[in-house]
C-alpha cells in the first residue's frame, strides 16, 4: 500500500470513536468480579460476591425461574415465527396469489414500522381473546410483530434458490408441497437457522410486551426481573450486582452471537431496532 | 400450534371461573398493592393474618372455611395503576387492591370497584373506630367505597446542624414549627435561610432545598401554600387558582435562580435523595412521615430527633397557609370478585383493620394510625416519631379531592411545573397552558379563578 | 445470502420474466399464507383499525372500555343543576323511599331471603317508611334473626327500597322506567336528557384532534421528535455508520472484524441491561462524571442533570444501536464496488480522502437514502430506550411524540389512562408512517422487489 493508505492513524481514530462502547462493555465484565473503593473506577480487589445471586435467592429472588420463563418465551417465539414465516415466505416467493403485490407492500411497511405504537389496540385484541395477562398472549403478540420481518427474510432466501431445482422435482411428478418439503426447505436451511437465532435473541431481550401485557403473570421474565431490581429505591444502587445479573442474562445472547455471528451479520441489516 | 394454544387458554379460563362457583367454602383471594416497598409488606400480610383469623373463627363456629391469599406488590404507581386498570378491563383483576384514595373517582365511575359499604357494617368494631375524616376520604358520590389502610402527613424537614451553623439559637430552631404554622415564617424565608447555608459553605451549591424528586401529592402542598384550593367545597368542582399556581411555579423558579435547588431536580434519583437526606447534606427537604422508616432502617440515620427538625410546609404568601397533605391508601374490593368472593374479601379487609393489625403496618412503615384506638396500641404508642408527627402535623392535614377528573388536572399541573422549573416555558405561559388544558378537557366542570 | 441485503438496499436488479399468460391462483399458496394472515390480521390490522376508532373517542380509565352503563350519581345531579335542572327535580330524583309493604315482602321471598327473618321484618315494621337506607339497615340488624353477613342484610334491605341514585343500569330503558317510578313529576324530556347524560361509557368525539391541534405542547413534541430523529440519524445511523464502514473497509481483516463485532454489541445487548450500562456510564459516581471530575470538568448526573447532557445521552445511546445498522448496510455496498476502480485510482495517485470522495461516496447514495428512510420510521416510533433512561426528563425536555402517546394512553403516575387521546397520537404516527412508507416504496422501485414468481405451473 502507498503512504496515503497508512493504517495506523485510522486505527487510532477508530479506537477513539469506539472508546465509550469498549469502556462500557469492558467494565461490565470487570465489575462483576471485582470491587472498587467508593468514587473510584479502578477495582482494587477480586471477589465472587456479586455472583452470589446464582445460588442464594435471598439476594435478588429466584433468578433461575425468571431465566426459565425467558427461555420459554424465546423458544415459543421461534416456534411461531420460523414455521409460519417459512411457509408464507415460500408462498410469496414462488406461488401466484391474489393481491400478492399488495400483501408484499404491506409486509414491507409493517416490517419498517415497529408496531409498539399500536399497543393500545393490541391490548384490546388480547382483552377480547382473553389472553391479557398471560404469557401465551405475549408470545402471540411478539411472534406476530416479528412475522413481517421473518417473511421478508425468508422470501429473500427462497428467491435465491435456483428455480431449476423446483422445476426438476415437479417434472418428476412430485406435488408442489413435496417439492417444497423435500427439495426447497433444505436449500434455505441457513435462513431457517439465522431466523431462529434472531427470533431467540429478540424474544430473550423483549421487555416492553411482558411488562405491559402480562404484569400480573407468574411468568416473570428476566428482562422484567432485572429492571424491577434496578427500580427498587430502597436498596441503594449496587451497579456491580446489577451488572452481574445483567451478564448472566446476556450470556446466552453472547454465546449465540459468537456461534452464529456471520449469519446474523446478514440478517441484522434488516433488523428493526432503532 | 397457535390455535391449540389459544383454545387451551380459553378453556382454562372457563374452567377456573366455574371452579369458583362450585367450591363455596374454599376461596382464593388475590390482593394487589401499589407503591409498596420493603417497609409496607403489611398491606397484604394484614390480609393474610385476617384470613387466618377468619378460618379460626369459622372453625369455632363449626364451619369449614379455607382462604388462600395470593398477593402481588408493585413498588411504583404507574405500573400498578396501569396493570390494575388493564386487568380489570380484561376481566382478570384481583379481588382486593390497595391504592390511593383518589383512584376511587375514576375507578368507581368505570365500574371497576364496588362500594364496600354494601359488604361491611361501619357501625361495628373495628370500622366504627376509624377516624370519620378518613372515612370521608374513602367516600365518593355519597357512597363509601373503601376502607382506609393508612394515613400520613407530609413534612418539611430541616437540618438542625445546618441551622445552627448559620447562627440560629436553639430557641429559634425549637420555635420554627410554630412560626411556620402561624404563617410568620414563609417559603421565601426558607429560601433565604438555605441560601445562607450555601453561602457560608455549610452546604454545597444546589443542596439547600431538596423537594421530592418525582410527581406526588406533595406538590399540591405548595399550591395550597400560595392560597390555592383544589376543589370547591360547595359545588365539588375542581378549582384552578391561577394566582396560586403562578405563585407556586414562581417559587420553584426563584429557588432555582437563587441556586438552592437545581433546575433539573425533578426526575433525579430517589436513592441519591434518600442518601443525602439521611446524611444531612440538605438544608431543608420535604418528604413523608414514612420516609423516617427508610432513613432510620436503611440509610443509617441514627440521631433523628437531635439532627432533624420537622414542620408543616410553610405558607408562601399572605393568601396561603402552612399545610400538609395526607394521602391515605384504601383497601378496595373490585368488581372482578364474584359476589361470594366480594363478601369474603370485604370481611377480610374489615378484620385487617383492627387496631393491633394495622399498628404493625403503621409502625413498620412510619404511617399514621387510622383510628383513635390504634394510637393506644402499645407498639404504636411507644413510637416517638409517630406520636410526635401525629401531634404536630396531623391536625393541619387535608387530602386531595376524590374527583374522577382530578387526574387530568394533576397531570396538567405537574407538566406545567416541570416546564416552568426546567425553564422550557415562562411561569405565565405554563399557567396559561394548565388553564387551557384543564378547561378544554373538563369544560364547565372546573372553576378557573 | 446477498439477496436479502440487496433487497433491503433497494438496488436489486432482477431479470423480469415476461409471462403474458395469467397463471391461475395457487390454492396451496393461500393455505401456506393462512397462518401468517391470521396472526397479522389479529395483531397488526385489528390494532390499527382499533387505534383509528379509539382516536375519535374520549375513552379513558373513567369511561372504561366496552359498553358503559347508565347511572345517576349525586355528582351528575350537581352538574346538571348548573345546566338547568331544577332543584325540585333534582330532589325528587335523589329521593330514597323505603316502605315495608306486601310487595316488598313478596320480592324478598322470591329473592330467597330467610323466611323467619322476613316475618320478623313484617311484624316489626309493616307499613312503616324510612328515607335513610343506613338507618333502615341498623334497624334490621337489631332483629333476632338478622343474618350475620352484612351483605345479606343490605340485599334484604334493597327489596324494600325505591331509589335510582347510584344504581347501575345496563340499558337506558331500565333507567328511564326507574326514573319515572322514583320521580313521577319530572317531565319525560328532562328524564331523557338525564338518561343521556348518565351514560358512563365512552362517546365519539373529535376533541382529541382539536386538542392536539391547538395545544402548545404539540409543537414542543414535534420539535423534540424532529430534533431526536434528525440528530440520531445524521450523527450516528448515517454519519457514524458511514464513517465506520469506510474506515473498516481500509483496515486489515482482524481489525475490521474486531470493531464490527464491538459495534454490534449494543444491538444484541438486551435493552434493560443496555439501559443499566448507560446509567452506570453517565450517573454521578459513574464513569464519565468521575473522569470529568479528575479533569476538573463539571461532574453530575449527565443523563438527568441538565437538558443539554440529557439530549446528548439520549441521542448517543440510541445512536450507538443505530450505527451498526448503517455499518452493515454500507459495508455491504462498499464490498460491491469493483476493486479495479479503487486500484486504478491509487495508481493515479489519489490519496485516501480523494478516493473516498470521488469513488466511494457517490456509490453510497442509495444505501444512505435507504438507511435514512428506514431508520426515520424506526426512530419516529421507538420510545423504549428513552422510557428506560431519561424517561423524557429532566422536566419534559426530552419527551418525544411516541413516548408521550405511550404515557398518555398506558403509563402515567396518576393512573389516568387516556386511551382515546393516546390513540389519536398513535394514529398520527401511523399516518405519518404510512405516507413515508409509500414514498419510500416508490423511491426504491418496489415493483422490482416483488416481480412475479418465477415458477408457476
Amino acid at each position: 500500500m502507498t503512504k496515503n493508505f497508512a493504517i495506523f492513524p485510522l486505527i487510532i481514530l477508530l479506537t477513539i470513536v469506539s472508546l465509550p462502547i469498549a469502556v462500557m462493555y469492558g467494565f461490565l465484565i470487570l465489575d462483576t468480579f471485582t470491587d472498587a473503593p467508593p468514587g473510584e473506577l479502578w477495582p482494587d480487589r477480586f471477589t465472587l460476591a456479586h455472583w452470589r445471586f446464582l445460588w442464594d435467592p435471598s439476594v435478588v429472588g429466584n433468578v433461575w425461574k425468571a431465566a426459565g420463563n425467558s427461555l420459554i418465551l424465546a423458544v415459543s417465539i421461534i416456534v411461531i415465527v420460523v414455521p409460519i414465516s417459512s411457509l408464507a415466505g415460500y408462498a410469496v416467493s414462488r406461488l401466484n396469489l391474489p393481491f400478492r403485490r399488495f400483501f408484499l407492500a404491506g409486509i414491507m411497511v409493517m416490517h419498517a414500522f415497529p408496531a409498539v405504537t399500536l399497543l393500545i389496540g393490541v391490548f384490546f385484541v388480547l382483552k377480547f381473546t382473553g389472553l391479557y395477562n398471560t404469557m401465551i398472549g405475549v408470545i402471540l403478540v411478539k411472534g406476530s410483530l416479528m412475522l413481517p420481518f421473518g417473511i421478508w427474510i425468508m422470501k429473500g432466501f427462497y428467491d435465491a434458490v435456483p428455480w431449476e431445482i423446483e422445476m426438476a422435482g415437479v417434472q418428476d411428478g412430485a406435488s408442489r408441497l413435496t417439492v417444497f418439503r423435500r427439495l426447497i426447505l433444505p436449500q434455505v436451511k441457513p435462513g431457517l437457522v439465522a431466523l431462529s437465532v434472531f427470533a431467540f435473541l429478540d424474544g430473550w431481550g423483549e421487555y416492553l410486551l411482558p411488562r405491559i401485557l402480562a404484569p400480573g403473570s407468574d411468568m416473570e421474565v428476566l428482562s422484567v426481573f432485572l429492571n424491577e431490581l434496578v427500580q427498587a429505591d430502597q436498596l441503594g444502587y449496587d451497579f456491580n450486582l446489577f451488572k452481574s445479573v445483567g451478564v448472566f442474562y446476556t450470556l446466552p445472547v453472547i454465546i449465540l452471537f459468537v456461534l452464529f455471528q456471520n449469519r446474523l451479520m446478514n440478517i441484522f441489516g434488516g433488523g428493526t431496532k432503532g | 400450534m397457535t390455535f391449540t394454544a389459544t383454545r387451551t387458554a380459553l378453556t382454562a379460563a372457563l374452567l377456573s371461573s366455574v371452579a369458583f362457583g362450585a367450591a363455596a367454602e374454599d376461596y382464593t383471594i388475590t390482593v394487589w398493592a401499589g407503591g409498596s416497598g420493603d417497609n409496607a409488606t403489611y398491606r397484604w400480610e394484614a390480609i393474610e393474618m385476617a384470613a387466618d383469623q377468619m378460618e379460626r373463627e369459622a372453625a369455632v363456629r363449626g364451619e369449614e372455611l379455607t382462604i388462600t391469599v395470593e398477593s402481588q406488590a408493585w413498588t411504583g404507581w404507574d405500573d400498578f395503576k396501569q396493570a390494575f386498570t388493564l386487568a380489570s378491563e380484561a376481566d382478570n383483576a384481583p379481588d382486593i387492591i390497595v391504592s390511593g384514595h383518589e383512584d376511587i373517582g375514576p375507578w368507581s365511575e368505570a365500574g371497576l370497584i364496588v362500594p364496600i359499604e354494601d359488604y361491611v357494617f361501619f357501625d361495628s368494631y373495628p370500622l366504627n373506630t376509624i377516624y370519620p375524616n378518613l372515612i370521608d376520604v374513602a367516600s365518593f358520590n355519597g357512597q363509601i367505597w373503601g376502607i382506609p389502610q393508612d394515613a400520613e402527613a407530609r413534612v418539611m424537614y430541616w437540618s438542625i446542624p445546618a441551622l445552627e451553623a448559620i447562627g440560629w439559637s436553639s430557641d429559634e430552631i425549637d420555635s420554627l414549627p410554630e412560626r411556620i404554622e402561624s404563617g410568620e415564617f414563609t417559603l421565601y424565608d426558607m429560601l433565604d435561610a438555605v441560601k445562607k447555608m450555601q453561602d457560608e459553605g455549610v452546604l454545597d451549591a444546589n443542596m439547600g432545598f431538596a423537594p421530592r424528586v418525582s410527581n406526588g401529592p406533595d406538590y399540591w402542598q405548595f399550591y395550597q401554600s400560595f392560597g390555592g384550593e383544589m376543589s370547591d367545597e360547595d359545588s365539588g368542582k375542581l378549582v384552578v387558582d391561577t394566582a396560586a399556581l403562578k405563585g407556586m411555579y414562581q417559587f420553584f423558579v426563584d429557588a432555582t435562580e437563587m441556586g438552592v435547588v437545581s433546575g433539573t431536580h425533578l426526575g433525579s434519583e430517589w436513592d441519591v435523595w434518600h442518601q443525602n437526606a439521611a446524611s444531612g447534606n440538605y438544608g431543608a427537604w420535604h418528604g413523608g412521615t414514612w420516609h423516617y422508616a427508610q432513613w432510620t432502617n436503611q440509610f443509617g440515620l441514627e440521631d433523628f430527633f437531635n439532627t432533624v427538625q420537622y414542620s408543616l410546609i410553610p405558607a408562601g404568601n399572605d393568601a396561603g397557609r402552612a399545610n400538609s397533605i395526607t394521602h391515605p391508601l384504601v383497601y378496595l374490593v373490585t368488581s372482578a370478585a364474584s359476589e361470594d368472593e366480594a363478601v369474603i374479601a370485604a370481611e377480610l379487609i374489615a378484620k385487617a383493620s383492627t387496631p393491633e393489625i394495622n399498628a404493625l403496618h403503621a409502625v413498620k412503615s412510619a404511617h399514621l394510625a387510622i383510628s383513635e384506638d390504634e394510637t393506644t396500641v402499645p407498639l404504636y404508642a411507644e413510637n416517638r416519631w409517630l406520636a410526635a408527627a401525629s401531634e404536630r402535623l396531623a391536625p393541619s392535614t387535608n387530602a386531595i379531592p376524590n374527583n374522577s377528573d382530578f387526574g387530568v388536572y394533576w397531570t396538567a399541573m405537574f407538566d406545567g411545573l416541570e416546564a416552568a422549573w426546567t425553564g422550557v416555558s415562562s411561569v405565565d405561559d405554563a399557567v396559561a397552558e394548565v388553564e387551557t388544558t384543564v378547561k378544554q378537557a373538563l369544560g364547565d366542570d372546573v372553576i378557573i379563578r | 445470502m446477498s439477496s436479502s441485503a440487496d433487497l433491503n438496499t433497494g438496488v436489486a436488479r432482477k431479470s423480469r420474466r415476461s409471462d403474458r399468460r395469467r397463471p391461475r391462483i395457487s390454492g396451496l399458496g393461500l393455505a401456506l399464507l393462512a397462518p401468517a394472515l391470521f396472526l397479522l390480521t389479529l395483531f397488526f390490522f385489528a390494532p390499527v383499525v382499533l387505534t383509528g376508532i379509539f382516536a375519535f373517542t374520549d375513552l379513558s380509565t373513567s369511561t372504561g372500555i366496552g359498553r358503559g352503563q347508565y347511572v345517576v350519581t349525586p355528582n351528575l345531579l350537581r352538574q346538571l343543576g348548573d345546566q338547568g335542572l331544577t332543584e325540585d327535580d333534582a330532589t325528587a330524583i335523589a329521593s330514597v323511599s323505603i316502605t315495608i309493604d306486601e310487595a316488598g315482602i313478596a320480592r324478598a321471598t322470591e329473592g330467597g331471603v330467610d323466611p323467619d327473618f322476613l316475618s320478623e321484618i313484617a311484624d316489626r315494621f309493616a307499613g312503616e317508611s324510612f328515607d335513610d337506607p343506613r338507618a333502615f339497615s341498623r334497624e334490621l340488624r337489631g332483629l333476632p334473626n338478622a343474618p350475620r353477613r352484612p351483605r345479606e342484610l343490605t340485599q334484604t334491605a334493597e327489596y324494600f327500597e325505591t331509589s335510582v341514585l347510584n344504581t347501575r343500569f345496563d340499558n337506558p330503558e331500565a333507567l328511564t322506567a326507574q326514573l319515572a317510578d322514583v320521580a313521577p313529576d319530572v317531565s319525560s324530556d328532562t328524564i331523557a336528557w338525564i338518561v343521556d347524560r348518565s351514560y358512563t361509557g365512552a362517546r365519539f368525539t373529535t376533541a382529541n384532534f382539536e386538542r392536539l391541534a391547538t395545544q402548545k405542547e404539540t409543537l414542543r413534541l414535534i420539535g423534540n421528535t424532529a430534533l431526536y430523529v434528525a440528530a440520531t440519524l445524521g450523527l450516528f445511523n448515517v454519519g457514524l455508520g458511514l464513517f465506520l464502514a469506510i474506515v473498516l473497509f481500509y483496515t486489515p481483516k482482524p481489525v475490521t472484524s474486531f470493531y464490527s463485532t464491538l459495534w454490534l454489541l449494543p444491538r444484541i445487548t438486551p435493552l434493560v441491561l443496555y439501559a443499566i450500562m448507560w446509567k452506570w456510564f453517565t450517573w454521578e459516581d459513574g464513569f464519565l462524571p468521575i473522569v470529568a471530575e479528575q479533569f476538573g470538568l463539571p461532574s453530575f448526573n449527565y443523563m438527568k442533570g441538565s437538558v443539554v447532557t440529557a439530549w446528548m445521552t439520549m441521542i448517543s445511546l440510541n445512536g450507538f444501536i443505530g450505527a451498526s445498522f448503517g455499518l452493515i448496510l454500507f459495508s455491504g455496498a462498499l464490498r460491491a464496488i469493483p476493486m479495479q476502480q479503487l486500484w486504478a485510482s491509487e495508481v493515479d495517485g489519489a490519496n485516501r480522502w480523494q478516493q473516498v470522495r470521488r469513488i466511494i461516496l457517490p456509490q453510497m447514495r442509495w444505501p444512505i437514502l435507504f438507511v435514512t428512510s428506514y431508520q426515520t420510521l424506526s426512530l419516529l416510533s421507538s420510545y423504549e430506550q428513552i422510557w428506560l433512561t431519561t424517561n423524557g426528563g429532566p422536566g419534559r425536555t426530552t419527551t418525544v411524540w411516541a413516548l408521550e402517546a405511550f404515557t398518555t394512553a398506558l403509563s402515567n403516575y396518576t393512573g389516568n389512562l387516556q386511551y382515546g387521546l393516546g390513540a389519536a397520537m398513535a394514529l398520527v404516527l401511523v399516518v405519518v408512517g404510512l405516507v413515508l412508507s409509500i414514498i419510500y416504496l416508490r423511491l426504491f422501485k418496489f415493483g422490482e422487489l416483488v416481480s412475479r414468481p418465477k415458477i408457476e405451473l
